[in-house]
């Protein structure tokens, strides 16, 4: 009953369904798109993938009743007795049985998903089963085929393949392409889009009186052959490498790794094919004998964020910074997110969670572990600074090799030395008779006379020890801390988290033969070490033992000593006793920082000197007869001598002086790769539901099994990643890149989704041209300048951008190409060029970030002292991808302009239009400068008549000559503001000079003033902030 | 026909120029050009402009006031008596296996609280005696003592709780609000940022960013020093008349240009630079708070021109005083904003993270200080909105990214008293627009370590944030990287529980 019911409905939906295919609208985005077949690439897999993959897709734990419909065996597959599918009958298909379902207990997708198929997806799937249901790979998941060139009616019109595939498709929507744009907005949008920067109006004038068939490929090449083409592109790749110039997170502390940011603005100039680009990038280090340059390439991946917040485990952020690497790697060349796939399976595209950890397993073998110091650094010093380091290296090396080679003074003088150590016996260590400790420890006395007490100390305790001495007085005291292995961290402190000591008093008194008892007065002390915060004086001087003392960490495995000293020697004599007592008070919620191995002496020597404590392997040589020791014995000993002896003090000095002098050297240390050795690779396994804590199937390195597979030959490494990912079998890194160059010069990608080429992903607006300009890219040697040249030089690329009416309504985003590309220009270009019209631009290349003027206050950064200072020089005015960039605070008016603070990849900026920028280019000092800079050059370069100032100063913002009503309307607002500056000369001195500096000498300031004013709304024109 | 001779035919743009009409406003050429605001790229359309909300909605405004670093609950409203006896002992073995801490290792101590506490209010809300004015608003606040994270980091949980997730790259909180609901005034930024304690939150301006929302979503930073929004002022010289008539020529020549290539784009930057010149006066003006009455100065503690000495120190927390007003001069800000229509107010206030391991960082002498900085400031905003009606339709928001442990940090050569980071059970409290003010929602174990009934996620918070503001927490997504992406997650697990609501 309840099936022929059914039926019955599907029979009512269909004829329903049938009249709505048939004036079927098109719909947004897809306006443009083909009218005719329903193509299964196009317009079916979108609608399952948006609506049905989430249960019935890739992911088997979330696949419901055991229905998968992303393959086409699925969607065929019989299921006792019933199918999705079945091609050619759609009455007969439980698919659209249940997506026209009346009841929402059987209708599909379910209402709690939150998901609705709308008439007309379900009328296109009907459409599709009725037509056969054929069945395509997701379009980007076919071989890159080069397609045929498609037929076309205005042969005249393409300047090269690009043109034949763009006029196909406009000739089938019966559209035109638009006329060429002027020479003046060609020279300009060229410019802007190969360099950055806008041409001067004398580039442009020989341009546009170039009569030449080749004028506009010789402007061209000059501009793939200038510097600031490799900038212009640095910039587009360091958004994809997420450059930054901090850490990231909490403290985001500063990070030197602008030679990355170098060598890809080189690598660009040059033109590096883009294969040679990629696996220098991923797997440079792993090149056979690699280049500090290669080596540098790989800081790619090493511009992940790392964690110096306090208290954070390092593994966790380690284990993000791999993520990040294998989410970029998956987005830069493949353009899908395999990130889903980090905690289930991916549910729209074909990676599962285990494919996923293994293809993390290959990017999980670097050394770098979220170690505060970057840890694998490489040092790239520049040309002068490796002149330099050679020279001191030279002489340091002459210096220590005099050390090496003592003179004859030297060699008595160390013999005296070595007689005055064994003659320095007169400190006095008897056998205690008296040992005990308030804890009630037992204290045990060692054959070398020192005292052992084991193990963790309590909270607090204090030893009285004393020793019967036969000297004729006391005039100090020495205390001896020993390292032993059966204490805490093998320290001589029995405190249990470091095996340090805090000796928090030492108070001594003598009892003479006859029974008198004097107390020591102890006044001066000295120690070999010192904790900081901890000196050795406060053992004698303390206002708080539970909080000060003598301590001796970090070097709390060593042998330290100290003294403490009467002033004048307190008489003795035979039968004395003297009893020591340490103190050991110091209070911290853990226990117990009491000594655990001591030894002590007394000495009636006057104010003796700290025990030379002469190091363990010296102290050992020279405990054997001076005859009997061997070359390297002697060398050993007089090594030792000359590291301490004031006779060499002069050279021991200069080579100090040599190696602070190296150190303070600036050499960039840029974090790099570096492959685990093979005995400390590290077993992947897979994190369950993305938690690393919770650890799942161990997983070896393996490509996601919907690729094609490791090229022949290639390392199972990272390195074979890099060459897999450039293979020429490789579906995706070529169309990926096509298209992102494409959407540089044309505002969106083909594929608009320039990030998802995967199944959530729109399909292209010219599949044809896409796969064409891939297969040009990658067998054309990978060239990324030859891409560009064959983009610009194309007449689609050249139209003029003027919206008609008609256009607008047919083609309001011109996906279709039937005109010139006009839009808003990026944050860094808003930047230089003010700075370029204005004349202050410095062309300086490359080096360390700079900093621009920013208002104060702007970085507040925790747990981070870092300020901004403005760069002094030519610095102050760099192209803004050199400006420091700190990801928890980025430079404000690039942030405004919509620049990411590069946290993560950015595969595409979200360009946005907000009165905030109106304030940045009116207000910002930079941009006040740039206008008073530029105003003084109007004056300078335009002649002495207004008209000619005012074009000069529209010349160089717009390169094109003003219109008449242009120039009425500057002209008329420089006079009303001349006649205000005039009469406020103050505010002219101000509007004038503010930013730039004094003007000079012989100008008028109220016109100065009233020219910057003009400049102002130059630099503020829609056209001038735009590319068109 | 030959597309050649078209091409020769256009040498110069001045031909365009020629052929134009004259004289059109924008307006006439909006009409002409078929649109009036353009939707951007990924933005809904109208960008900022004011949308209906997508269900009911309670509150129109959002004051979200973040302790930035994490105030200690057990030692303002979570009560614990029998926390106090154990003070001293070493932690029971229970808590601390399996468990990951910042900074405590071994076995640390309980620690109960110093302060005293006593119940407040018709609706005897427990609160310690460092929140003496809070005590007066408790019958219109709902305090939720089970607030659990998933994040121990002070940055990635600020990420969590702002973004909805520890990574960064996601929006937060006021970008999804101004991208769901736009905002009421256009001469203002819809979503305001203050600050106050001398630093920025841990996780920096990520919070408030747009992450892979379009960066006009993203928070507006308002500044006491300075420009109160950057690049408001004029450039010196430049007096208002002469902006206006720069403004009018910039308009007249983008006009031009607007008939000659017809982008529709170039009449959306007319209308910015329009409401760029209108925000240079109100942002001035709303920020002055100097024009406020003296009653209303005194009801939040708020002290016109204050320059604090945290402002631009290294260190700022030794030098805190309980006298400080920038917090206080902050919330009176936020009900200037939202008196003006601004949709979503953020305040973080830095320098919650009393670990004990410092000065700075003492739970027994510093928490007071930064509670008296505000205690009276968010009871006044309580105060101030009700008595303006406002409370209603403003929903406002109090908490850190996690709470703290009910154990004292053991520092090394410390004598100060500290918590380390606890995600596992905090206190936050909501008030106004759709909640159910007056109560203690939910209750915890009896040394406050764990939540024992209705523990509430950070998503539950976030979802129930924007179930009051109109947008379904389920519903309201943007597509990005070929995901519904949500406030609450891809995953959705979030509930709203009732007993919260109004």
């Amino acid at each position: 009953m309840a099936v022929r019911f059914y039926r019955m409905m599907r029979l009512g939906t269909a004829i329903a369904l049938a009249v709505l295919v048939a004036r079927l609208p098109a719909r947004a985005d897809e306006k443009t798109k083909d009218t005719g077949s329903i193509q299964f690439a196009r317009d079916i897999r979108p609608i399952l993938s948006k609506h049905c993959f989430a249960c019935h897709g890739p992911d088997e734990t979330q696949r419901k009743g055991k229905l998968r419909l992303d393959l086409s065996e699925g969607a065929f597959a019989d299921h006792d007795g019933r199918k999705a599918v079945v091609p050619g009958k759609p009455g007969e298909s439980e698919l659209l049985e249940r997506i026209t379902a009346d009841d929402d207990e059987t209708r599909m997708p379910p209402s709690k998903s939150g998901k609705k198929l709308d008439p007309e997806q379900i009328a296109m799937l009907q459409k599709w089963i009725e037509s056969g249901a054929k069945w395509e790979t997701h379009w980007s998941f076919k071989p890159i085929v080069r397609p045929a060139k498609p037929e076309i009616i205005h042969a005249e019109w393409p300047e090269n393949e690009i043109d034949r595939f763009v006029l196909a498709r406009l000739e089938r929507e019966g559209l035109r392409p638009s006329a060429r744009a002027d020479r003046y907005t060609l020279i300009r949008r060229v410019s802007l889009d190969l360099t950055g920067l806008p041409p001067t109006p004398a580039d442009a004038d020989a341009f546009v009186t170039d009569t030449r068939p080749d004028a506009f490929e010789r402007v061209v090449d000059r501009l793939l052959a200038c510097p600031s083409y490799g900038e212009r592109f640095a910039r587009v790749w360091l958004d994809l490498a997420r450059y930054a110039d901090t850490k990231g997170y909490e403290k985001d502390l500063t990070r030197t790794i602008w030679p990355y940011r170098d060598w890809v603005i080189a690598a660009f100039n040059r033109d590096l094919p883009f294969d040679q680009f990629t696996i220098e990038q991923l797997a440079g280090d792993l090149l056979p004998n690699s280049t500090v340059e290669q080596r540098i390439a790989t800081a790619f991946h090493r511009n992940t964020m790392s964690n110096d917040e306090g208290g954070t485990d390092d593994e966790e952020f380690r284990i993000a910074a791999v993520k990040d690497r294998v989410d970029t790697t998956a987005q830069v060349w493949l353009g899908l997110t395999m990130g889903c796939a980090k905690c289930h399976t991916h549910k729209y595209d074909p990676v599962s969670q285990r494919e996923y950890y293994r293809f993390y397993a290959f990017f999980n073998q670097t050394e770098d572990s979220d170690r505060s110091d970057d840890h694998p650094l490489l040092p790239s010093p520049t040309r002068d600074q490796e002149q330099q380091l050679g020279r001191l290296g030279t002489e340091l090396k002459r210096l220590r090799d005099e050390l090496k080679r003592p003179t004859p003074e030297i060699r008595e003088a160390a013999a005296k030395w070595e007689s005055s150590l064994g003659q320095g016996a007169n400190w006095t260590s008897p056998k205690p008779s008296v040992m005990e400790a308030e804890s009630k420890a037992t204290l045990t006395l060692r054959d070398d006379g020192s005292i052992f007490i084991p193990g963790v100390g309590p909270e607090a305790d204090a030893y009285r020890i004393t020793l019967p001495i036969d000297i004729p007085a006391v005039s100090a005291i020495r205390v001896e801390s020993l390292p032993d292995a059966g204490l805490p961290k093998g320290g001589a402190g029995r405190s249990r988290d470091d095996g340090n000591f805090v000796l928090s008093r030492i108070r001594a008194t003598l009892k003479r033969a006859d029974g008198e008892v004097i107390e020591i007065p102890l006044t001066r002390a000295e120690a070999d070490f010192s904790q900081e915060q901890f000196p050795v004086a406060d053992a004698i001087k303390n206002s708080d033992l539970t909080k000060h003392g003598w301590a001796i960490a970090p070097r709390v495995g060593q042998r330290h000593a100290a003294i403490f000293a009467t002033d004048r020697p307190i008489s003795a004599g035979r039968g004395s006793s003297l009893t020591i007592e340490l103190d050991h008070r110091y209070r911290l919620n853990y226990p117990g920082f009491s000594f655990g191995r001591f030894r002590l002496s007394a000495t009636a020597e006057p104010s003796p000197k700290l025990p030379a404590i002469v190091p363990d392997p010296v102290a050992s040589v020279l405990k054997i007869p001076d005859a009997e020791r061997s070359n390297d014995q002697k060398q050993a000993v007089l090594d030792y001598f000359a590291s301490i002896a004031p006779e060499t003090k002069s050279v021991r000095d200069r080579i100090a002086a040599i190696e602070s002098e190296t150190k303070a050297i600036p050499i960039a240390q840029t974090p790099i790769f570096r492959e685990l050795p093979k005995e400390r690779r590290r077993t992947t396994q897979i994190h369950v539901r993305g938690n690393f804590l919770e650890k799942g199937e161990v997983v070896t390195a393996a490509i996601p099994s919907a690729f094609p597979p490791l090229p022949e030959g290639a390392s199972e490494d990272r390195l074979g990643v890099a060459r897999w990912l450039v293979d020429p079998r490789n579906l995706l890194t070529a169309r990926v890149m096509a298209n992102r160059f494409w959407a540089q010069f044309f505002g969106t990608g083909l594929v608009k989704t320039q990030e998802d080429f995967g199944s959530q992903g729109l399909p292209p607006s010219h599949p044809e041209l896409l796969d064409w300009l891939a297969c040009e890219f990658r067998d054309g040697g990978w060239s990324m300048k030859r891409l560009c040249k064959m983009i610009v030089m194309s007449a689609t690329y050249q139209q003029s951008a003027r919206v008609t009416p008609e256009l607008r309504s047919r083609d309001r985003f011109n996906r279709l190409l039937a005109r010139g590309p006009r839009f808003r220009l990026e944050a860094e270009m808003v930047r230089d060029e003010a700075l370029a019209v204005s004349g202050l631009l410095s062309a300086k290349l490359c080096g360390p970030s700079v900093m621009p003027p920013q208002p104060p206050g702007i970085w507040q950064t925790t747990y981070n002292n870092d300020k901004w200072v403005t760069s002094p020089g030519e610095d102050k005015h760099r192209r803004g991808l050199y400006t420091f960039l700190k990801r928890t605070s980025p430079y404000p008016s690039m942030t405004t302009f919509d620049a990411p603070s590069r946290e993560v990849c950015t595969v595409r900026r979200i360009s946005t239009n907000t009165p905030l920028q109106a304030l940045v280019t009116l207000n910002d000092p930079v941009y006040v400068e740039a206008s008073q800079a530029l105003a003084r050059r109007a004056v300078c370069e335009g002649g002495a008549g207004l008209e000619g100032r005012i074009e000069r100063a529209f010349r160089l913002t717009l390169t094109r000559p003003p219109a008449g009503r242009e120039l009425e309307q500057l002209s008329a607002l420089y006079r009303r503001r001349l006649t205000y500056y005039q009469a406020h000369v103050d505010a002219a001195e101000a509007m004038a000079c503010s930013e730039v500096g004094a003007a000079p000498a012989g100008t008028d300031r109220a016109e100065l003033a009233a020219m910057t004013a003009i400049c102002n709304v130059l630099l503020n024109l829609d056209e001038f902030l735009s590319r068109g | 026909m030959n597309l050649q001779t078209e091409y020769l035919r256009a040498i110069t743009r001045r031909h365009f120029f020629g052929q134009c009409s004259t004289g059109l406003g924008a307006i006439a050429l909006a009409s002409l050009l078929g649109t009036t605001a353009r939707s951007q790229d990924g933005a809904r359309p109208g960008g900022m402009l004011p949308k209906k909300p997508m269900i009911p909605a309670k509150a129109k405004h959002v004051i979200y006031l973040h302790m930035a670093g994490s105030p200690s609950q057990l030692d303002m409203f979570d009560y614990k008596p029998a926390l106090q006896k154990f003070t001293g002992k070493p932690c029971p073995k229970e808590f601390l296996e399996g468990k990951r801490f910042a900074f405590i290792r071994g076995v640390p101590n309980m620690l109960g609280t110093p302060f005293k506490f006593a119940q407040h209010g018709q609706s005897g809300t427990w609160l310690s005696e460092t929140l003496p004015q809070f005590a007066r608003v408790v019958d219109d606040v709902a305090v939720i003592k089970t607030m659990s994270t998933d994040e121990f980091n002070h940055a990635p949980a600020q990420l969590y709780m702002h973004t909805g997730a520890s990574q960064l790259g996601s929006p937060s909180l006021g970008s999804w609000t101004t991208y769901g609901l736009g905002t009421e005034t256009q001469d203002l930024p819809g979503f305001v940022v203050l600050g106050s304690g001398g630093k920025t939150p841990d996780a920096g301006k990520s919070v408030w960013g747009s992450g892979f929302l379009p960066s006009v979503y993203q928070g507006v930073q308002c500044r006491t020093t300075g420009d109160p929004v950057l690049y408001v002022s004029d450039p010196r010289g430049l007096d208002r008349a002469g902006r206006r008539d720069s403004l009018d020529t910039l308009r007249a020549l983008n006009e031009l240009q607007a008939e000659a290539i017809g982008d529709p784009e170039t009449l959306t930057r007319i209308e910015q630079y329009e409401l760029a010149f209108r925000m240079q006066v109100s942002v001035p003006e709303v920020m002055d708070i100097s024009r406020e009455p003296q009653y209303i100065l005194d009801l939040y503690g708020a002290r016109p021109g204050f320059r604090s000495q945290a402002e631009g120190a290294d260190d700022p927390r030794p030098g805190y005083s309980g006298k400080d007003a920038s917090f206080a001069n902050n919330c009176l800000l936020a009900r200037r904003l939202v008196e003006k229509g601004v949709r979503f107010v953020q305040l973080y206030d830095w320098g919650w993270d009393h670990h004990g391991i410092s000065p700075g960082e003492d739970i027994t002498h510093t928490l007071p200080i930064k509670c008296e900085q505000i205690d009276r400031a968010v009871s006044g905003l309580i105060i101030d909105l009700k008595q303006r009606g406002l409370l209603d339709e403003t929903l406002i928001v109090w908490g850190g990214e996690f709470g703290r442990t009910p154990m004292q940090q053991n520092n090394a050569n410390s004598s100060f008293v500290g918590r380390d980071h606890h995600p596992f059970c905090f206190t936050m409290w909501m008030a106004g627009g759709g909640i159910k003010g007056g109560q203690t929602y939910g209750e915890t174990d009896e040394i406050g370590y764990y939540p024992t009934k209705d523990k509430m996620d950070v998503r539950d918070l976030q979802a129930t944030i924007l179930q009051l503001i109109g947008l379904d927490p389920w519903k309201f997504s943007y597509s990005y990287q070929g995901l519904d992406q949500r406030l609450i997650g891809v995953e959705g697990n979030a509930k709203v529980p009732p007993a919260l609501l109004a």
